[in-house]
């Protein structure tokens, strides 16, 4: 039987997001489909699959990424879909639990960790360089001009929290690259 | 100028494609040489395949039709790169072996 729950992830919560799912998945509801908003889960066996939640450049349909989703797929890493934002995709794969019984690892050293955050910290920047400009735009169209608009006071101050949510978290992925590389400096 | 050392992933990469291997392959070929210790992940493994590939160290083979994966291979080159990888770990162990007094 099919349940279908709405909920909001920001795009830096990619983590707890997934966590969510595997917890879902611990418990016999298995994602099958994810939107926006929406999480179609499937009722199956507890623990049947474990899921990772993978954040690629690019579009999901385009060459370098489909060829990067098939070469997962040959290593039982199933794409259960994905959704395209600008510049960006944000990939929902599992595979069996009892084929990855640790869960799925992507990256299995220092090198491509730091690779992996680096294609999230350039998107981060992209989403800061636009709230920032969404922001300022309507401040000054809200209250520049002589009059008051409030819709665009309000559409301000909301870009302004989403800039410093986005801010937040691109410092965090930074704080979490250096200690990788300073990592890297005496281990592999 | 010496060669840089190789990643442990890329060393096993390397060792494993003396005969055609496909990712699952090789991941499972270096878990075993390894006795279970290195253990690579699809993303790891993903990006060192086509780093070795444009480098020259190993060929991308023709896509098998019936099971649809992909093989690779080692070169001349790649070959070349790992006897050179080999002496400079035979270097590392002998000196500290002389120095630490070990067999």
């Amino acid at each position: 039987m099919r349940r279908v729950i709405h909920k909001l992830f920001w795009v830096w919560q990619l983590e707890k997001e997934q966590a969510w799912i595997n917890e879902m998945a611990s418990h016999g509801y298995s994602l099958e489909h994810a939107g926006r908003l929406t999480f179609e889960f499937d009722e199956t066996e507890p623990d049947l699959y474990v899921y990772k939640t993978l954040f690629l450049k690019g579009w999901g349909e385009s060459v370098e990424n489909v060829k990067y989703l098939k070469f997962l797929e040959e290593m039982g890493i199933k794409v259960v879909c994905y959704i395209n934002y600008p510049g960006a995709c944000w990939v929902y794969t599992r595979a069996l639990k009892a084929d990855y019984p640790e869960g799925i690892d992507i990256y299995s050293d220092i090198d491509s960790q730091i690779k992996g955050m680096g294609v999230m910290s350039g998107y981060m920047i992209f989403v800061m360089v636009m709230t920032l400009f969404a922001a300022l735009l309507n401040l000054w169209i809200g209250i520049g001009r002589g009059f008051i608009l409030p819709l665009n006071l309000i559409c301000s101050i909301v870009m302004f929290v989403l800039f410093t949510l986005a801010t937040i978290a691109t410092v965090k992925i930074f704080v979490n690259t250096g200690k990788l590389k300073k990592e890297r400096k005496i281990h592999e | 100028m010496p060669q840089l050392a190789l990643t442990e992933a890329v060393f096993y990469i390397l060792l494993s494609l003396q005969k055609p291997l496909h990712g699952y392959g090789i991941i499972q070929n270096v878990g075993e040489l390894s006795n279970g210790r290195v253990k690579l992940a699809a993303g790891t493994l993903y990006g060192a395949l086509n780093s070795l590939v444009e480098k020259g160290w190993i060929d991308a083979l023709p896509e098998n039709p019936e099971s649809r994966k992909k093989e690779y291979v080692i070169t001349k080159n790649g070959q070349a790169v790992l006897k050179e990888e080999l002496d400079r770990l035979s270097e590392l162990v002998d000196n500290g072996k002389r120095i630490l007094g070990g067999n």
